[in-house]
This record gives C-alpha cells, structure tokens and sequence, in this order.
C-alpha cells in the first residue's frame, strides 16, 4: 500500500519538476513591447466615455480629498464609472510595478511621483501622451502650466504623466514664537540654523525645527532637499551617483546639527509625525510640502490656527535662490485598451482645465496653473499663493534624480543618512556607504 | 506479475467498473482520498519552491523592460556570502531570535503554571491573555510604534516621569531599538506558548507527584525533577515551533523601525524584501530567501532529530 503512495507521490514530484524545467527552458528573450497605442482618432469629448469604467489609483496625500468631491462629478458629466483606490506611499508604488509588469492592465489612471518619471517614462510603464496633447493642444492652454509643473512626468522629452499637483518645499514657521523672541524669519541656511537654535527650549517642550528622520524614502528625501539648499548634488555632470563629494559630507554635517534642534523622537519621523508635530505647536519652524498649508487653519487637525506664516525655503548664503519643487503628475497604463485610454485622457484633459483647477485647489488639491494661483479669488482664500507661486518659479523639479534607478539612491541614502543620524556612522562612512550600495545595484 | 497476467486478472473480474470498485474498496481509497491534498501540496508548496531555486541561478530584475533573464549559475548565492548587508542581518536576526525565544518560554512556562488552576477567574484570565495573538503583526507593530514615540507615546511619557532619559525614543536609540521590538514580539506570542505548555501541563500523569508528595518533596524539587523532565517534549516542541517564526520576522520590523535605526533590526527577512520589492532584483531575493530556508530546514531537521531521541 504504502509503496503505491509513494511512487504516486514521486510521479506527481516529478511531474511538477518537469513544469518547472519547462519554465526554465521557456524562451527568455526579450519580452514584447507594449503594444503601441493605436494613434487617437480625430479629437474626442467626454461622450469618449460614455459607459467605460476606470480605476484610478491614488496615493493618499491630501489631494485625494479633492479627487472624492471631483471623480463624481465627472461621472456625472461623462457617464464614465471611476473607481478610486487609495493607497500609501510604498503600496502604492508597489501595486503598480506588480501591474506594469504583469501587464494586467488593473489601473487605468495613476497618481505618479515626480521621481518615478524616469522608471515609468524609460519602461514605457505609462502610455505618452504627446499624441494626446498635440491632438488636443488648442483646448489645453500648455502655456498656463508652470515650466516646472512639467517635471511631473516628463522624460527625455516626452510626457510620460501629465502635471497634477505641484508642491513646493517651503519653510513654515510660527508667528508668535519668532515674534515673541524676536527673531526674523530666517532668509539663510546659516539664519535657519541660528534661530533653530534659538528657539529650542525642551523645557517648554519647544523646539526649533521639525525634520525627517526615520529610516528610508523620509530621511532620504528631507536629506536631499537640504543638499539642494545648500547647492550640492546627487549626480555629477556625467549623471552618475555622487553622493560622498566633500561638499554632501559637510552638508549632511549641518543637517545632522539641525536635529539637535528637532524633538528629540526626530531620527524616528515620517512625513505624518513631522506634521503631528507642527500641528500639535512643539515646534517653531518646519520645512515641507506647500500642500500641507490649508491644513494649519483647520482647527479640526491643528492647535495652531492662524499663527503659521510660511516664506520661500532659505538656501545656503550667497546661493542663486532655487526652491524644491516636487509633487505629482498622473499617467495613463499604457496596457489599458485604446478606448479606456481615451477615457482616461478625458478625465485628466477635464481635471486639469482652469474651471475645475479651481474646485480642485478648494478641496486640498494643489495647483499647476498661473492662472489658478494669480486668480484673485484664490488668492483671497490661501494668501500664501504668492510665496508658492514664487517658489514654483524658481523651482528645482530635479533636486531628486528623477531617473530610474531614483529607489535605489533613495534606498542607500535612506539607510546610511539614518545611521549618521542615529551615531551608528560618520558622515564620511555613512555617504561613502551610501555610494558604494548605489554602485553596487546601478543598472 | 507479468502485463499478461495483469490483464487477464483484470478481465477475469470484470473490467474496468468493478476494478474501480474493487480500488475504491481497497488501496486505491487511500489514494483517491489523499489526491486533493497531494495536489494541493505539490501546486502550493513544491512548485514555488522549485521556481524560486530556478530564478535563484538567474539574473532577474523584475523592473528591466526587457525581462531579460540571464542564467548566471550560483553566482546569486556566491553574492549573498560577500555581502555585508546580509552578514549583518544575519546576526541581528540570531539576536532576535534569541531574544524572543528565551524570553517567551521563560515567560510562557511561569504563566503556564501560574494559570493551571481551574477557576472561574483564571479561565478568564486566560481568555484574556490570548487577545494579542487574535492581532495581525502589522497592526500590533503600528500600535506599538505609537506607544513608543519618543513625543506622544504613552511609554517613554511615564519613562519620563520616573526619571529616565528616553533619548530619540525606544525605536529610533541604537540600544534600545532591538529590545523594544523584541518586547513586541514577546507581548504577542507569550501566550501561545502559555497555550502549549498549559495543555502539555494537563497531561502529565499524577502519580510521580503523588509519590513525591509522600517522600515529602517540596513544590521547587517537584517542579526541577518532575514537572520539567516529563515536560521536555512539550518545550521542544515550543522551542522549535517559535525559533521557527521567530527567524521569518519581517511585519512587526516593517511596521516599526524599518529596519533601522541604522541597521540596528534589519533582520535578514527584511533584507530580502528590500532586495525584492525595492530593487526588484528577483534572483538575488530569491538566492537569500533560499539561504533563510536552508538555515529553517537544518533547525527543524535537528529539532525533530532531537525530540524523536528524547520520545525514545
């Protein structure tokens, strides 16, 4: 008896070896591209949409608010059935590859960050949508879009996701603790450090500044915001990584020193926790995204209501001012059929027109347009658009290498700037670290 | 038996219907019985496990537009013993390991005999105690991680209170980050062992306490000379079936540090979800993961070695 068991056994093990030989001797050439989309037909409207169903994948930043109020009102416009998924940063990042890969075809519309551009634009994750654009180009007013708006998902030329929601990095600080001790708001990163200094006083359970310290995309991230400020760079000329230059060790010098003025759990923070802070008022000063903002006058989230101001991000003295720019563009799959890409094309052609910028911005999005941010209206509401707008015209889109191989220096960056933080490395070990992982997984 | 012979066995009862029957009847019921399982093992464990080690001997990056996948022999598993990353993790992953370990059978055998007893209280009690188990790890890590914060957790607020410097908070302190997730690990699975060493209790026989209570032996010797060494299967059991979870830690980590402060809880799971999910490297993840399951088998291997000795 036992011995029939065993040889069925053997035979089914064997029958599964085979499987697996013969996935191993499947031909690994290169897979097929993409199917090219087929080029878009004369100019469409919304009826393009009429009973097509989309799902939207969304990261779940405070712009997704303004997509709940909105994707029902395209519905209604369209006849189009939007599903929205929201999903976290990591997630969301991942969900995606596993579907561009896979060529599932499961998202239709993406919210794609900036430094995802060049992954999605060289793999061709995203559809182009240049034909789209020079199609539709007398409804689109390209020119009213911010020059720097067009990092968000451009790529050696071509736009592998259109601009959705342009951030600023800005410094926002509290009116009454700087006037109380009267300090200026800081205009250099030299002032910046000073008046961090200044204000820290853990007794009172205040502190200068807020930062991002926690290990990976956080601490990467803020880190590569102050090598901007201070002028400094992630690639060399060639475009390949240079992380431990002697200027980025001395940088990540003074950024460490800048966490001696941050609550004492910063080396732990994401950008919630960093926010948690500011809201909660511990701390004075706080450099970040522009989208944030509104949030300091809900009295529902925030303990500070009507004491923040912000002002363009100080940068090292003496240094041709240029601002952090970020933010998200939002892309097309490009395995999604013909006739949902042309929905999808709608929805974005009708999301990013002047009329809905408005409501968009109204609703915890974030703006694109010069015409959104001098719109008297608006600017009446969030009195803070000049600043942004300024810093949107000196703004650096590329401070983060929006290149493919973006995840693996944020990766490297991620776990040693932490180290050097935390004292598990010097600056020197810790950059010299970072750059020898980078090297180690460059593609 | 010849194939002749065979068949004309066959014929002389009658075809194929009865022969069925017949199988149904005898050995072939086994068979038929088992298949659903056998398949199910073969396509849900045997499978996978032979594709990983194929894509083990492959350079394979997920992200490469061209899905080039470039056979490159054992160079993935020559890579991992080079890397510092992994050596690194591999020895945060023994202290981890230990860590919980230890501390959960100490803790879980103290409950254990603690909650022995029958009582209305004690059963509650118990019930109780089984509720961190009911949690997924990743909620547990998120929970945690608030708890501990080093400027609104509940934690280092009363730390503070007594006196102690709490630093960057008990996640993101060198020192402290691979205790506190250790303490994490232990508030969760504690009561599972609790659970195994309470039911190894109740079957224990009663007659050498009896005897020993009329030698006038006292609760310590009846526990070191009694309780113990009739207990032993019970705690390897325990022991192997937590080394074994503990090694495969990777949520609770996720949820809480990151891996980090530095590479202070990279544990070599981690590693290879880094690997895996950030650079999408999909040979060398898998040429790790094959390593953390070599490392798994040979525990289990001599585990079971062990505890058949000790049936003996």
């Amino acid at each position: 008896m036992s011995r029939n068991l065993w040889k069925f056994f053997h035979v089914l093990i064997v029958g599964v070896i085979l499987l697996g030989v013969v996935g191993c001797t499947a031909p690994v050439a290169p897979a097929a591209p993409a199917p090219e989309a087929a080029a878009p037909a004369a100019a469409a409207g919304l009826e393009a949409c009429k009973g097509q169903s989309l799902v939207l994948a969304s990261m779940t930043d405070q712009y997704v608010a303004a997509f709940r109020a909105l994707v029902p009102k395209f519905e209604e416009a369209s006849g189009a059935t939007i599903t929205l998924d929201e999903l976290g940063y990591v997630d969301l990042y991942q969900k995606l590859i596993a579907d561009f890969v896979g060529h599932t075809g499961n998202y239709d519309l993406m919210t794609v960050d900036i430094v995802w551009s060049g992954e999605f634009g060289q793999n061709q994750y995203t559809r182009t949508l240049d034909d789209f654009m020079a199609r539709d180009e007398a409804e689109l007013q390209l020119d009213d879009i911010l020059p720097v708006a067009w990092t968000l998902g451009e790529w050696q030329g071509a736009h592998a996701a259109y601009p959705l929601a342009g951030y600023a990095n800005v410094l926002n600080y509290r009116k009454d603790v700087l006037e109380q001790a009267g300090i200026e708001p800081p205009a250099t990163q030299e002032e910046l450090l000073a008046a961090a200094q200044a204000l820290t006083n853990p007794d009172a359970g205040m502190y200068g500044i807020a930062l991002l310290g926690a290990k990976g995309p956080a601490v990467a991230q803020d880190y590569m915001a102050w090598v901007q400020q201070h002028g400094g760079r992630i690639l060399d000329d060639e475009g390949k990584p240079a992380l431990n230059t002697p200027e980025n060790v001395e940088i990540l010098k003074f950024f460490g020193e800048l966490f001696k003025y941050a609550p004492p759990g910063s080396t732990d923070y994401w950008w919630d926790q960093r926010e948690t802070a500011f809201r909660n008022g511990n701390v004075a000063m706080m450099e970040g995204w522009s989208i944030a903002r509104a949030g300091y006058e809900n009295p529902e989230i925030s303990t500070v209501v009507g004491k923040v101001d912000i002002a363009v991000a100080p940068v090292k003295a003496g240094m041709e001012p240029k601002y952090g720019f970020g933010g998200w563009g939002i892309g097309i799959n490009a395995d999604s059929t013909p006739e949902e890409q042309e929905c999808a094309w709608q929805f974005i052609k009708w999301l990013t027109s002047p009329d809905i910028q408005k409501e968009w911005l109204r609703n915890d999005g974030a703006p694109i347009r010069r015409s959104t941010m001098t719109d008297p209206e608006i600017v009446a509401e969030y009195p803070w658009m000049p600043v942004l707008l300024e810093s949107f015209e000196k703004g650096d889109g590329d401070y983060r290498p929006r290149i493919p191989q973006y995840s693996i220096i944020q990766d490297a960056l991620g776990t040693h700037v932490n180290a050097f933080l935390v004292g598990e490395e010097t600056a020197e070990e810790a950059l010299a670290a970072a750059q020898k992982q980078v090297e180690d997984n460059w593609q | 038996m010849t194939v002749i012979q065979e068949q004309q066995v066959v014929s002389r009862r009658g075809g194929w219907g009865d022969g069925l029957r017949r199988m149904w009847r005898g050995e072939g019921a086994y068979l038929a019985m088992l298949l659903p399982l056998l398949i199910f093992v073969a396509a849900i464990a045997i499978y996978p496990l032979l594709f990983s080690f194929r894509i083990s001997l492959f350079k394979y990056r997920l992200t490469d537009p061209n899905q080039m996948q470039t056979f490159v022999g054992l160079d993935n598993y020559w890579r991992a013993f080079q890397d510092p990353i992994v050596l690194t993790s591999l020895r945060v992953t023994l202290i981890y390991v230990a860590g919980t370990v230890l501390v959960e059978m100490v803790l879980g055998l103290a409950l254990a005999l603690l909650l022995a007893s029958e009582g209305r209280m004690i059963r509650g009690t118990r019930a109780l105690l089984l509720l961190p188990m009911a949690l997924p790890p990743l909620v547990v890590g998120l929970v945690w991680k608030s708890l501990y914060n080093a400027d609104f957790g509940v934690i280092p607020y009363y730390l503070k209170q007594l006196g102690v410097d709490v630093g960057r908070g008990p996640l993101a302190e060198l020192g402290w980050a691979m205790p506190a997730v250790i303490l994490i690990d232990v508030w969760q699975w504690t009561p599972l062992l609790m659970i195994i060493f309470l039911a190894g209790l109740k079957s224990l026989p009663i007659e050498p306490y009896e005897a020993a209570f009329a030698d006038g032996a006292t609760r310590w010797q009846r526990f070191i000379h009694i309780t113990l060494p009739l207990l032993k299967p019970t705690l390897l059991v325990a022991l192997l079936l937590r080394t074994m979870q503990s090694f495969k830690v990777f949520d609770v980590i996720y949820a809480t540090t990151g891996g980090g402060p530095g590479s202070a809880t990279t544990v070599l799971n981690f590693h290879i979800y880094t690997v895996g999910m950030t650079f999408f490297d999909m040979g060398y993840a898998a040429a790790l993961a094959n390593v953390l399951l070599v490392i798994i088998a040979i525990l289990s291997a001599l585990y079971i070695v062990i505890l058949e000795r000790q049936q003996l």
